[in-house]
């Protein structure tokens, strides 16, 4: 693995990069050493977070947990299977402790070597994430390991030349550097430029030198500036401001001598075609660092072809095209955006707002696939809009510009008062399509493409929280596989002579390799996405008739007139509601008493088969303090059909949330089975409206047979 | 044809003529096993990856045996079938060193065996676990567990480890088929 270079390409010590004379990793960790911790935190929060969430553990977590009791009641073996009776899948491996920590970003799958034996190259964070390595594998075991100086962002392999033999070279970005290996030998490292360091912190360590200010001031005035945070600090500054009192003033003897240098770090990676589009073309590599830019790189001399800026960090690129020609790059961004960017524009042509964060881009032929922090795919067009952007300095804050340049992007944060006033417009037209969108069961923890060339299939595999990996060809799903752990990284190719083949790393570091059936077809699963298949069937809608055609232009021509005589009407009913309501308050048709002062409550029952019948009245007062004196009761009945003994008493005191039964016997006159209603009115003496009043349905005497 | 063996052919002492298929995934060594039971004189130095099949022929003690190297390439391997009733004989030939691809070799094999026009046959088959001279590779026993050569009860079968190149094993597998369709015949 450590070797040495042979004959360097003629020009490869031209801006930013730099020619490695006694390779070595030994040398670039002494280098790199001064890592910024911070800056790990940031990097790729959507994925490196989950990969290396404290679930790394093998019972850490209740989905984990949970997960691990699914799996073994799925096989005996304890093997990663897919539940289907009949699988699509071969298991060619599982290793459950494999000691693989990554993310997809970091898989390739590539003919390193030229024999046709295709292997397995890993960009491995390490277990929690401490110790990161290149592992390259071959079938199911690693053939080289060494370790890597920081973490790694992204692989990806390309040639560099059309007329090598051709094995490509392999690309590891990680941290500020991609490091360039050729037949596994280290061949070419490049270095983002460096950026300009704030000149106030350069001042303090200025003064630190001539020994003006003691580290605690130095910590304090530091500190400071990393929260105004308007050009962020550099390593040496940030490095400093985690150490221990005690640590303090050898680090500042260590370092005071040194000029700071302020460098981003890489974020992500891909490969661009560079001017033909066969398969194995020379490609470009594209470069997504911290301070919102992307870059192009020769495939060659390592020179930065083309720097586009990006309102926000980039976190997943996919490209087409290429690079001499025509090209389109989509940059999933951590402000929920999508740009897109094309061969002619220094800056985004249009963007595709997202309403979460994104955690995995995917281009399937025109379409890109976006997961979301929402547990759900989302497709959209990716057709290049031929408009106009607008000028580039209304939306392009300084490359070291705070967060939120513009406000429309974040329109719920506050802006810090260090932002630059931001546009009234938004800056890139939002103009993606979006064509569908599906939601998944669980959270997504990583995407991938599955290329099935043998049959000409492309579709988007997804890695969830739940052990699943669900497999869409835009929003139906083809296949899922019940994995023993929640993968955390996937990819889909040719390995070792398998054309098929399925790569998964898991969480607790597992490696899963499947093979996809010679035999085996996707059919998309009936049913359980997309449209319910009543959607499908044809509805037998009539004919437009003459009449139809009519009524519709007098819509169209009608349509105020109609609406106004729709709300009048509206109105008049609710006038008419309302009038009626009133009326029946007014003249207390109601068995609640409405008036402040004399709350009152009635309800009747009827008891008995008649003729006689008892007829019990409760009365209650509500209020919580009042008594209620002098109310009477009234009935009012056809004297033709019934008789009371008494039509009219007098009601005792109502002691408050009490209640009265008050009982009366109601004789059924009439032998025809007739039978009516009696009023109930309840009265306050000396008034002559009542208070409140009910209606009783009589029922029909039943006792006329026996009588 | 010379006149001896013209002779040889009236007198009934000529050699037998059995069709053989020699099966297996693409790059398992199936065209370096034919070539190597050719005479030395009649073989090729170089071996390419063979495209749809070829037709090679041998001869052993007893037998004159035809056989049909078919292409092992996932897109080749639906041409297997049709072949499956003529041949008299299965060589099935398994790169003992590509671990992760035995699954597959496996199904291949599920597949053969399932087959109508082969389910039902007493069909003789030799299997050589190749390029056993590779540092990866396992042995017969372990791609016999692997293959769940012990499933085939209604088949005579036989595993040999074995190297193409050098032509260790092949002899002792030949020699075996040669018995067994011999006895099949008597
Ligand atoms: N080390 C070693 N290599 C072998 C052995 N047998 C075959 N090979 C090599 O394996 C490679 C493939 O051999 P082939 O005979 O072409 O394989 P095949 O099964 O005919 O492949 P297809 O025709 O594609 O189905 C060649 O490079 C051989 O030299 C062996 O026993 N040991
Ligand atoms: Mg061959």
């Amino acid at each position: 693995m450590l070797g040495r270079v042979t004959a360097p390409p003629p020009d490869a010590t031209q801006e930013g990069g730099q020619r490695i004379p006694q390779w070595g990793f030994r040398g670039w960790l002494g280098k790199l050493r001064a890592r910024n911790l911070r800056v790990r935190a940031y990097h790729r929060p959507g994925t490196i977070e989950r990969c290396a969430a404290p679930g790394a553990g093998p019972v850490a977590r209740t989905t984990s947990a949970k997960m691990a009791a699914a799996s073994s009641s799925d096989s005996d073996s304890g093997r990663a299977e897919s539940k289907e009776a009949n699988s699509k899948w071969l298991d060619a491996h599982y290793d459950p402790v494999a000691n693989i920590h990554t993310f997809s970003a970091c898989l390739v799958l590539a003919d390193l070597h030229g024999d046709g034996e295709h292997k397995l190259v890993v960009g491995d964070l390490g277990p929690s994430g401490q110790q990161p390595r290149l592992k390259v594998l071959k079938g199911p075991t690693v053939l080289t390991e060494s370790p890597l100086p920081a973490l790694p962002a992204a692989a990806a392999t390309f040639l560099m030349e059309q007329h090598e033999p051709q094995a490509p070279a392999l690309a590891l970005a990680s941290g500020p550097c991609v490091y360039v290996y050729k037949n596994l030998r280290p061949y070419f490292k490049f270095s983002l430029p460096p950026l300009p360091p704030n000149p106030l912190e350069q001042d303090l360590w200025h003064q630190a030198k001539e020994d003006r200010i003691d580290p605690l001031t130095l910590k304090e005035m530091l500190e400071g500036i990393r929260e105004k945070a308007e050009v962020p600090l550099s390593v040496q500054s940030l490095r400093f401001l985690q150490l221990e009192l005690s640590e303090m003033e050898a680090f500042v003897n260590q370092h005071k001598s040194k000029t700071i240098k302020r460098q981003t770090v890489i974020t992500t990676m891909t490969t661009l075609k560079k001017n033909l589009s066969d398969e194995d073309a020379v490609s470009c590599l594209v470069l997504g660092c911290e301070n919102k830019e992307l870059l192009v790189l020769d495939p060659e001399a390592f020179t930065i072809l083309a720097k586009m800026s990006l309102p926000s960090v980039p976190v997943f690129l996919e490209a087409s095209g290429q690079f001499d020609v025509e090209f389109r790059l989509a940059a999933a961004c951590r402000n929920g955006n999508i740009y897109i960017l094309r061969r002619d524009s220094k800056h985004p042509k249009y963007c595709i707002e997202l309403s979460a964060q994104p955690v995995g881009l995917v281009r399937v032929h025109k379409v890109l696939v976006v997961g979301s922090t929402e547990d759900s795919l989302h497709g959209f067009t990716h057709k290049v809009w031929l408009q106009q952007a607008p000028a580039p300095h209304s939306y392009l804050p300084s490359a070291q510009g705070p967060e939120s340049p513009s406000g429309f992007l974040f329109p719920a944060t506050p802006l810090s008062p260090l932002s630059p006033k931001p546009p009234q417009t938004p800056a890139v037209p939002c103009q993606g399509k979006k064509l569908w969108t599906v939601q998944m069961p669980a959270a997504i923890l990583t995407m991938n493409l599955l290329d099935q060339r043998s049959r000409g299939l492309q579709a988007v595999m997804a890695g969830l929280a739940n052990g699943e990996v669900r497999i869409y060809r835009d929003k139906a799903l083809l296949n899922i596989i019940r994995a023993p752990d929640a993968v955390t990284s996937l990819c889909f190719g040719r390995y070792g002579r398998e054309e098929n083949t399925l790569i998964m790393t898991t969480r607790g570091g597992g490696l899963i390799i499947k093979i996809l059936k010679r035999t085996a077809v996707f059919v998309e699963a009936g049913g359980e996405v997309g449209p319910p298949p009543a959607q499908a069937t044809k509805l037998n809608v009539p004919r437009k008739t003459r009449l139809y055609v009519d009524q519709t232009l007098r819509e169209r021509e009608a349509g105020t007139a109609m609406h106004r005589a729709f709300q009048t009407d509206l109105y008049l009913l609710r006038l008419r509601t309302a009038r009626a309501y009133v009326q029946a308050l007014e003249s207390s048709l109601s068995p609640m008493s409405m008036t402040a002062r004399e709350p009152l409550k009635l309800h009747a029952v009827v008891q008995g088969l008649g003729p006689i019948f008892k007829l019990t009245l409760h009365l209650q007062n509500p209020s919580t303090a009042r008594p209620a004196l002098g109310l009477l009761i009234c009935f009012l009945y056809n004297e033709a059909l019934y008789a009371l003994p008494q039509a009219f008493f007098k009601v005792p005191l109502l002691v408050p949330g009490l209640n009265y039964p008050l009982e009366t016997f109601v004789e059924s006159l009439s032998d025809k089975g007739i039978s009516d209603i009696i009023k109930v009115l309840v009265l306050r003496e000396g008034q002559s409206a009542p208070l409140l009043s009910a209606h009783i349905n009589m029922p029909v005497s039943e006792g006329l047979a026996a009588a | 044809m010379g006149l001896l063996d013209k002779l040889s052919g009236l007198l009934g002492l000529r050699k037998k003529e059995v069709h053989v298929l020699c099966l297996g995934l693409d790059n398992s060594g199936k065209t370096t096993i034919i070539n190597k039971l050719k005479p030395s004189n009649a073989q090729s130095q170089d071996i390419v990856p063979t495209i749809g099949f070829s037709i090679e022929k041998f001869k052993s003690s007893s037998l004159s045996f035809t056989v049909f190297d078919m292409s092992g390439q996932g897109r080749y391997r639906n041409l297997w079938e049709h072949y499956y009733k003529e041949g008299q004989a299965i060589i099935f030939v398994i790169d003992s060193s590509d671990r992760l691809r035995m699954v597959v070799a496996k199904e291949e094999l599920d597949t053969l065996l399932n087959h109508p026009d082969i389910k039902h046959r007493r069909i003789p088959i030799l299997f050589f676990a190749n390029k056993m001279d590779l540092r990866d590779a396992v042995t017969s026993v372990k791609v016999s567990q692997l293959l769940c050569l012990e499933n085939i009860k209604d088949k005579p079968w036989h595993i040999c480890a074995s190297d193409a190149i050098k032509g260790e094993g092949l002899q002792e597998g030949v020699d075996w088929l040669q018995d067994q369709i011999q006895a099949a015949k008597t």
